[in-house]
Parts: C-alpha cells; structure tokens; sequence
C-alpha cells in the first residue's frame, strides 16, 4: 500500500483527527482493514523473501497471487469490514442497554420499599387518571358510530316558560308539527322521527321490553344494517294505521327466539297485537334510546292520534346537506319553527310563542352537566397524578442524593458520562413501566367501576331529549386509553428521571467524598434539598386545592339530602303495572286497582298501599292547564301550567304528605259523583292567597275535570326536583280519571324489600296477564336524583384524601431528611444546653414553615379555582368561608403530624455520636 | 484444488484451534497441512475472517508480527470451538456419505 493510496481516502480522516474527533465507524473500519491487508501482503512478501525470492519478483508474486486488483480486493474488504463494524456495534449496544436493565433491576429489587412506593404511586395515579379518560373519550371524544356523525343534528322544539317543570326549555315534537317542519325546512337533506316505547311482548312469556318507534328513514341515516330481512317500506309506513311489523333488534333474537334462522316472516305478539317480524337489525345497535330491543312504525297509530298536534313525544334527528353550514342549519331551524308555531298557536302559552332549535348531535350526546362534571374530575385526577409525579420526583431526587459518592467514583474511574446518565434513565424508564403495567389493572378496575355507575339515566335526560347513544355503560378500557397509560408512564418516568440523572452524574469525586462537605458539595446539597421542600409545598398546595374542591361538593351533597322532600319514603317498596291497551276498559280500572290495593294492604306486614301514576322526582310528571273559575276556557290571561297526578284514596298517607285544609279522597268520590281534586300547599299559596281554596271551582285540561270540578283539600308540597322548589300540583283520584299506568306504593314496618316477590304474586292474582316490574324501593328512587352529586363528591373526595397523603408523606420525607442532614447542628445545640422540646421545636417551625406556604400557595389556587365548580354546588358558594377554614385547618394539622416523628427523632440524637460522626 | 464452498471457514476455525494467528499465517497453515492441495485466494480468506469475527465465532486484537510489523491476530472464541466441532463432524458425515454412494462398485 503506497502513501499515495493512503491519503485519498484519509482526508476526511485527517481533519476528523486534526480536530480530534474520534474517527466514525466506517472509516476506522475501512482503515483497520486496510491496515490488515497491508500486513497480510508484507507479510507473504516477506515469506517469500525468506524462500530466497528478491524483493521486487516477491512483490510482483504476491500481487499476481491477490487475483483481482488491489482496489477490487480493498474495496471487497471494505465491505466486508464495514458490516462486521456495524453489527458488532448493534450488538454491543444492545448488550449495554440490557446490561443496564439488569442492573437497575437489580437496584431496585434491592430496595424493595422504594420501589413499590413509586410503583404503587404511578399506578394509582396513572391507572385513576386513564379511567376518567376512558370515559372523557367514549363519552365525548369519540366521533358518534354513524356515517358522517358531523352532519347529524338534533331538533327540538323549544317552550319559553317550560324550564320551571322540567328543568330545561326543550319539548319533544308531535307528528302534524314535524309534518310541517318537514315540509317548509330547507336545510336538511334528510330527517327521521322516532320515539322511545315501552312495549310488552304478550304471548306465552310475558315480557316488558324497551323499544323505538321510528320511521323508514331511521335506520338509513344512522348508516344502521340489517342482517336478516329489511327496513320499513317508505310507501307503506307512510299513512297511519300502517301495518303492524316489527324490526328486531340481534340481542333479542337471539335471547327470545334462539337466533331462529326463519323469524323473518314469522308473526309475534306486542301489545295484544299481531306483528309481522320483517328485519333483525346487525348486532351492536340499540337505538338512539340506548336499550331499544324492537322497532314498529311510528305511523302504526291512528290518523286521529297521528294528528293531535298537542301529544309531543317524539324526537327528531336531521342530516345537515352538505353545502350548509351548522350555524345556517341552525337559522333555518329557527325560521322553520315560527312557521310550524304559527301553524299550530299555543293559545295557552304565557311567556311568549314556541319556537324550534336545531344542535349538533354532537353536543348533544351527554347532558351538558354530566360533560363539565366529567372534564372537572379529569382536572382533578390530573392534579392528583401531578401530586403523585411530585412525591416521586423527591423520591427520586433523594435517591440521586444518596448515589452522588456512587456516581462520583465511577466517573473518577473511566465511566462516560453519557453512559451514567443512560443508566439513570434506564432505572427511571424501568421504574416507569412497571408503574405503567400496574396501572393497567387499576384502570380497568376503575373502568369497570365507572361503567356501572350511569348518571345519566339518573338524571332523567330520556324526557324530551330522549338520546342516550352514549351511556356509561359503552365505557371500555380501550386501546386510546392504553396509549395514555403507556405515553403518561413515559412522560412522568424521562421528566422525573432525566432531571435527577443530570444532577447525579454532574458531582466531582473529590468535593463528594470530602466529608464535612465545603463549598460546592454542600450548595449542590442545599440545592437539592430546597428543590425536595419547594416539591412537598406545591403539593400540599394541590392537595389543598382539592380538599377545598370536595369540601365544597360534599357539603352541597349533604345540603341536597336534607332537603325536605315533603314525603317519607323509608320502609317503602315500589313496583310498576301497565295495563296493556285493549285488555281490560278504562271502567272496571277503579274496581281493580281497589282490589290491588286492598289485597296488598291485607298482606303481612303492610301498614298501606296505594298507587299513583309517576313517582316523585322522577322528573317525568305530566303537566296540565289549570284555570280558576267553573269552566276551562282558553284564555291566555287566565290559564296557568299545573303538575298533575292521578293517586289512589289512600296514596298521601301511604307517602305520609300531611293534610293541611279540608279532607282527602274517599271511595264515595267516585266517576258519578261530584269531580273533586286536591292541591298542594304551594297552589293554594298562589291561586288563593287570601282566602281559603275549599269549596272552590277550578277546571282542567285533562281527566276530564274541564269543568264543574271542586277542590276538597289541600296537601303538603312535594318535591319534583331536588335542587328546586316546588311548584304548584293538582291531584285528581283514580275513581275518577281512571288511567292505565300505576306505580304501586306499599309502607312496611320494616324490610321493604322482602316484599318484592308478595307484590308481584299478588298484583298477579288479579291481573294474571299484566307486567308488574321496574320493583324498587322508593329509597333507591330518591337516591336516583341525586346520583350525579353523589358521584361527584364521592370521587372527588376519594381524589383529595389521595392527594393529601401523598403530600403528607412527602412531607415526611423531607422533614425526615432536614433531621438527617441537620444531626451535627442538632448534637452542637444539645451539646450546648438546648433540651429536648427545644430541639423538637426546631423541627416542628420548619415543618410549619414548608406548611403555611403550602397554605397559602393553596388558598389563592382554591379560590381562582373553585369557580369552575358552582354549577354543580347546591347551597353553597365557592368561596364559603366555613369550608376554606376547615380544610386549612386540616391540612395544617396532617401536614404537622408529618413533622412530628422526624421532631420525636431528632430528639434521641445522641449529640456525642452526632459530633464525630456529622 | 480450490477450496470446497462453504468450507473455508471450517478450516481457518480449526487453523485457529492450533493457536492464535494472523491472515497469513493461517493460509500458510492451510496450504502446508493440506500439502498444496488446497489453494486459498487471499481476498476470500480475510472476508471469511470479517464474517465469523462478526458471527462472534473469532475475535480480533492488533499485534505485532515477529518481524515488527503490524497485523490482526484472530483467536478462537468458545462459541467458535463449538462451530468447528460441529461443522467437522457434519463436513466428515457428509463425505463419508459421499464416499460409501462413489465407492460402490458393480458387482
């Protein structure tokens, strides 16, 4: 090899070396085998040197002997050489990474408790946190399972002087209106009407089902298949009294009729009627209502009930055209609803004309308050995890403390720095994956738990609204809320690592193994340590803001419960009974309810029975137009909007509602006896507030009471909705306004709930063929309204006692390490005289000290903070002083006992061993 | 004869098993051992001597011949004697079947 050949290719190599770069891997490959070569050639030259050759035949000799030319042979070895580098460098890396996972696991098997402190932290912060996410992303990330979910919209039509009754302006549609919208609205390219029903299978299993009135549009928009059969005809479901068919749905195929191959064509049972199945829908689909089992025509209705424009109980869902924008969608919606309310004039209406509103699907698949509930317990779970990410960041810093001397001398030994620093990482990254895979369990526990509760049926959102697409109970532990996890364990485990890596790897040998630690060790000391308190008072900060925060839901829970409901519904059990139509006439109702009654009433144990026709707080009661005077007379001035409920004689003393004025219903009042009705405190309030409503003429739209109607008594009030007052009601008997729905009430003296099985056997002994179900104790009906609140304070609490024992534990840990490192002071003060309380109050004041920033750090957070949550607070302000003083005091409290065994320690320093040893 | 495919490298593994030596030496080895009947080609050799350094059959360190100069010595590595053993005893198999099929005269 000639000097020539070696600076051709070496030039690059000569600067890399002029500037003392180390060479990169192919070119030292390529030189070494170079190198190699020119040996190998000397060395036959020389061989042949040896057997008696001159030197210049030799060279000649071994060149012919090389095959090809030198620059084919050195580039082949180039090659060859280049390959072996690369991969032998791979494998080595590879060999270094697992080398440090060993050792990190090693490391961290070896001090068992810190690392299942970290371990247990992470997985409880992380696996809390990817619950509330997974129910974040099913319930409002996730686009809504239909083609093109962004162009749905949901219609509804809009009361101005609603929101009193049922808490929201929005009312379902009737069928002439939607036929009238239809007809003059031009923004939607598509719309379907459905209806949510409770149908009963008759036949040989009586069976209660849920199920949907729909259109032939429905299954088409929501892009819905059919497995078996087909969709509703358009032409033949569009006059009323369409045929009788029925689309079911795969869980009741298979659960009901065994996935019968031939049920298409073959005939069931609904309601006393005939129906012909004509489809079984693909599996997965429940309707727009969540729980629809069957499908009939909407239009199975009579042309006069299809065209009582009064009877608003159907939805609307419409497809945007795809040139129209949502905000034109929405105009047009307004617009088209004047024109259906000029059609149909409300001549009852007092706060203004109805009118119709249109809103994204997407907006509307969970109730707007469980949605804020939902983003703020992601917040709070998220201040949780940074709690839990802090106290692991100490932990981490102590370690890196305590390893400083480890690392200082291995960097005195030859380690790079780069090489320490990876290793580091590895223990945290380690450290982080096994946080990671225990927080998987934790999240599915979570998930699992979330999933059972369901506000969102608590909260009576089916009323007009009707959409329950998206319920609790589709929330899975799914691959995004993996990703999470895994992405939130990598985050916390290179963030909380990397920074105590640097601060390791950066000590010098000598400054570390210097004992009484001068200068510079002492300031990296101290450093670290007034990281390791600033940690410890932004946690007890947090913690205290989510105190404030659950204080604040707790104590508007407990004002929600001690609200006087106006009944008592302890030791009592509730069932349900529908009398299917067409199976018994509206006058032999009276006999059989009296026999219901009175037979239940004979029951062991009973003290009362008695139904009425909706439960209270229930949230679904009719209304009715109500007006002073002998004869109802539609006259807007003078007609007012009253609850309305049909009960039982002896259904106010079943509910124990006291009597206030006059009597209650008796069996004398019966359908050919005077009409009487009775109202509650609040309508007396307000209809006759100087005088007495005894002995008064009212009229009613419904219950045929529209006239000649007398009021006899007047009640307690009853709550229909917790978080508001109570608003005027009439009641009317069952003798007189029979009605085919009841709820029977039955008071026990005590165990309720063993009845259950006596209710239903004696209901059945006289109406063998009807449905008694939905069997509750009346506590559990009550508890269902306030579910939302409930599970707000309860995870909501649950998130602040984890935060504050974590910054408690934080805080003994720091406390704990200030003793440590001050043990040479505390010996030099014991020495001199200072006894024991002295010393322990040293370490009490700075305990109090870290918490009284904390304090206040917290206090300003909380008060910025909690504002968010007053549309959820009930009879309390956020900023109630009673609840800030509390918290305050608890959290100094804890975060003092945390002080307190470092104090007791620090007090059996012995100050002669403290001296020597420092 | 020129060396058999594939079986070059057995024979550098067990040149190697005799002691540790360079590219050189281990062809001056082969050819002598096999008195002349097999011929190596010198770019082969070494690519063989790349490819089982990085199979981690052989390991490499510089040194310094006997007459100064400066070459790659390879030596044998434990997974290396196991490789030579193993391909010996396939490569003996192989040619005794060969040997039993060639040598069957006619009867």
């Amino acid at each position: 090899m000639s000097g020539a050949d070696r600076s051709t290719r070496g030039v690059r190599a000569g600067v890399r070396r002029l500037l003392r770069l180390p060479l990169t891997t192919t070119a030292r490959a390529r030189r070494d085998a170079d190198d190699e070569l020119e040996g190998y050639l000397d060395a036959r030259v020389q061989w042949l040197v040896d057997r008696g050759m001159s030197p210049e035949d030799a060279r000649a000799e071994t060149m012919r002997r090389l095959g090809s030319s030198p620059e084919v042979v050195r580039s082949q070895l180039h090659r060859s050489a280049e390959q072996r580098e690369r991969r032998m460098q791979l494998s080595e890396r590879l060999d270094d990474v697992w080398q440090d996972v060993r050792y990190a696991a090693r490391g961290l098997v070896r001090r068992p408790g810190f690392t299942i402190t970290i371990a247990l932290t992470l997985a409880v912060g992380i696996g809390a946190t990817t619950s509330i996410f997974s129910a974040v992303n099913t319930l409002i990330l996730r686009p809504l399972p239909f083609p093109r979910p962004n162009e749905l919209m949901k219609l509804t039509l809009v009361v101005p002087d609603q929101p009193a009754f049922r808490g929201t302006d929005q009312m379902a549609w009737s069928y002439p209106k939607y036929v009238k919208f239809r007809d003059v609205q031009p923004a939607f390219s598509d719309l379907t009407l459905y209806s949510a029903v409770a149908i009963t299978i008759t036949g040989d299993d009586v069976e209660r089902v849920r199920g949907e009135s729909i259109d032939s549009h429905y299954l088409p928009i929501l892009g819905v298949t059919i497995q078996r059969g087909r969709n509703f005809d358009a032409a033949e479901v569009a006059q009323p009294d369409a045929p009788r068919q029925v689309i079911i749905s795969d869980a009741l195929w298979k659960r009901r009729y065994n996935a019968d191959p031939s049920i298409v064509g073959k005939t069931i049972e609904i309601d006393a009627e005939a129906f012909r199945v004509i489809g079984v829908l693909s599996p997965g689909f429940n309707g727009l209502s969540g729980s629809a089992e069957l499908f009939v025509p909407i239009t199975i209705a009579s042309a006069q009930q299809l065209a009582s424009s009064g009877s608003h109980s159907y939805s609307l869902l419409g497809r945007r055209k795809a040139n129209v924008t949502v905000a034109q969608a929405q105009a047009a919606t307004v617009l088209a609803g004047g024109q259906v309310s000029a059609a149909f004039p409300d001549r009852m209406a007092t706060a203004g004309q109805w009118s119709a509103k249109a809103q994204p699907l997407d907006d509307a698949r969970v109730a707007p308050i469980v949605e804020r509930s939902l983003w703020i317990l992601f917040c709070a779970v998220g201040l949780v995890l940074l709690v839990a990410c802090l106290n692991i960041a100490g932990l981490l810093l102590g370690r890196a403390s305590a390893r400083g001397r480890e690392m200082a001398v291995r960097l005195a030994l030859g380690a790079r720095r780069g090489r320490l620093v990876r290793l580091l990482i590895t223990e945290s990254l380690l450290l982080a994956l096994i946080g990671a895979a225990a927080s998987v369990f934790v999240a599915l526990l979570g998930t699992r738990l979330l999933s059972a509760v369901n506000p969102t049926a608590a909260l009576g959102v089916r009323g007009p609204e009707g959409l329950v697409v998206v319920s609790f109970d589709t929330i899975r532990f799914d691959g995004a809320a993996l990703a999470f996890t895994l992405g939130a364990a990598l985050v916390v485990g290179l963030i909380f690592g990397v920074v105590p890596a640097f601060f390791a790897t950066r000590s010098s040998l000598a400054a570390v193994l210097k004992d009484d630690g001068r200068d510079g060790s002492r300031r990296r000391g101290l450093a670290r340590m007034t990281a390791r308190r600033g940690l410890v008072v932004i946690e007890i900060a947090l913690a205290l803001v989510l105190l404030v925060g659950s204080g604040l839901m707790i104590r508007s829970l407990a004002n929600l419960l001690s609200v006087d409901l106006g009944f008592d519904g302890k030791n009592v059990i509730t069932a349900r009974l529908s009398v299917p139509p067409g199976t018994t006439t509206s006058d032999s109702l009276p006999a059989m309810y009296r026999e219901i009654t009175a037979r239940l009433g004979a029951l062991p144990g009973v003290t009362s029975a008695s139904m009425t026709d909706c439960a209270p707080l229930a949230g679904r009661c009719s209304i009715s137009t109500f007006i002073l005077g002998d004869v109802l007379i539609p006259d807007p001035a003078r007609l007012t909007p009253v609850g309305i409920h049909r009960v039982t004689p002896d259904w106010f003393s079943t509910m124990r509602v006291p009597l206030r004025q006059g009597r209650m219903f008796t069996e004398g009042d019966r359908i050919n006896t005077p009409k009487v009705v009775i109202v509650n405190e609040t309508a007396a309030r307000r209809y006759w507030p100087n005088s007495s409503p005894i002995g008064q003429r009212v009229a009613l739209g419904q219950g045929g009471m529209d006239s000649g109607t007398t009021v006899i008594g007047v009640v307690g009030d009853i709550r229909q909705r917790v978080d508001s007052l109570p608003i005027p009601e009439v009641y009317i008997s069952y003798n007189q306004a029979p009605r085919s729905a009841a709820l029977v009430f039955v008071r026990t003296e005590n165990n309720p709930s063993s009845l259950g099985a006596a209710v239903r056997r004696t209901i059945h002994e006289i109406a063998p063929r009807y449905p008694v179900y939905d069997i509750q104790l009346m506590s559990s009906r009550t508890a269902v309204a306030t579910t939302q609140a409930r599970f707000s304070a309860v995870l909501l609490g649950l998130f602040a006692a984890v935060a504050l024992s974590l910054a408690v534990i934080g805080t003994y840990g720091v406390m704990a390490l200030t003793v440590e490192q001050r043990t040479r002071e505390i010996g030099i003060r014991m020495a001199l005289g200072a006894d024991q309380s002295t010393v322990q109050r040293m370490v009490v004041v700075e305990g109090a000290r870290l918490t009284i920033a904390g304090a206040i750090l917290g206090l300003g957070g909380a008060l910025m903070l909690t504002r968010v949550l007053s549309f959820l607070l009930f009879g309390v302000t956020p900023f109630d002083p009673a609840t800030y003083a509390t918290i305050v005091a608890i959290v100094s409290a804890s975060a003092l006992a945390a002080s307190w065994i470092p104090a007791r320690r620090a007090t059996r320093v012995n100050p002669t061993d403290a001296l020597r040893n420092g | 004869m020129a060396v058999l495919k594939g079986t070059l490298d057995v024979l550098v593994l067990k040149a190697l098993s005799w002691s540790p030596m360079h590219g050189f030496e281990i062809l001056t080895w082969i050819e002598e051992r096999s008195t002349g009947r097999v011929v190596v080609e010198d770019a082969a050799l070494l690519q063989s001597l790349h490819r089982m350094e990085e199979r981690g059959h052989v390991e490499s360190e510089w040194g310094v011949t006997k007459n100064s100069r400066r070459a790659r010595y390879y030596k044998l590595t434990a997974a290396g004697r196991a490789q030579l053993r193993a391909e010996t005893a396939r490569l003996l198999d192989d040619a005794d079947a060969l040997i039993t099929v060639l040598e069957t005269k006619r009867t």
